[in-house]
């Protein structure tokens, strides 16, 4: 009886190790390969909606190095780490970046350079974008990933690249 | 025929996702668990030797939100997103953080706040180690894990030691570590 137990036990844990292995499998491949999210906000527009989009989104470009100016990046919020945005990449490291103070009235404008190992997104409606405008290059290490397709709302089907 | 041809790409195939699966889980239990690391350099030193320790680092906490002053932690670098580096939490978001800005000589400081979603992290060995004193404060998100056990001490510490000058025996930790010698033709 003993020994009956102990080949229950034994492929108890052989079943669970598979399992273990599966969800594994299930978790590499959104954040190593291509998943799907679902982005909403105003600092997108026009480019995203307002009231959410469902994107496509890569994970080899960035670990490749392969991001460049006009991508649409995934990126952790420097402000808050448990929060992704989606932000176009408007300079790479070494590039000097102009922005309006005030995009809505006056001419005052600063200027930066971007430093080493860092970006500077941007949202395509600077006029409700939280960005590196307000909190500064970012370390292009908070890059998550690279957005390329949308799939829905259906009548905006279609990949999403530089403009 | 045909059939023969099928049943064996079926079986390529299950084998071939098996091994997939298989490597899935011996990358997420590295990087989401706990793995080893070699760290090295002077930057750390005593806490950590120069020539290089076998570190333990767990890479729960840092998605729980559980780092906090005083924590080794490996960061990604904000200079060079391939390179992880290995620094101590000196000051969570919304502490003020004092430094000087010459350790050698002269007491002139600097005083900085932390801002929200970042730490300060900073090398032990202050006259060594290009830290937040530098690159600033350090986004919370580049943080990828928690040191918390040392595994082995000082590689080989006493065959570098008799290669340098006797003006860096300073720099080495006291005689509390031990040696490992991995062979004769090391360096």
């Amino acid at each position: 009886m003993f020994g009956q137990w102990r080949s229950v036990a034994k492929e108890a844990v052989d079943r669970a190790l598979i399992m273990a292995e599966f969800c594994c499998f299930l978790h590499v491949i959104p954040n190593y390969l291509c998943s799907s999210t679902i982005v909403h906000g105003p600092s997108m527009l026009p480019t995203l909606n307002l009231t959410g989009d469902v994107v496509i989104a890569e994970h080899v470009s960035h670990r490749l190095g392969k991001i460049s100016r006009g991508d649409l990046v995934l990126v952790c919020s420097p402000q808050n780490p448990r929060k992704i945005v989606t932000k176009r990449v408007v300079g790479m490291e070494g590039d000097t970046v102009s922005f309006f103070l005030d995009p809505n009235f006056g001419d005052r404008y600063r200027t930066a350079v971007v430093p080493k190992g860092h970006v500077w997104i941007q949202g395509d409606n600077v006029y409700a974008s939280n960005d590196s405008r307000y909190f500064g290059p970012v370390p292009y290490g908070l890059i998550q990933g690279k957005v390329f397709f949308r799939v829905w709302p259906p009548d905006s089907f279609g990949p999403l690249g530089k403009d």
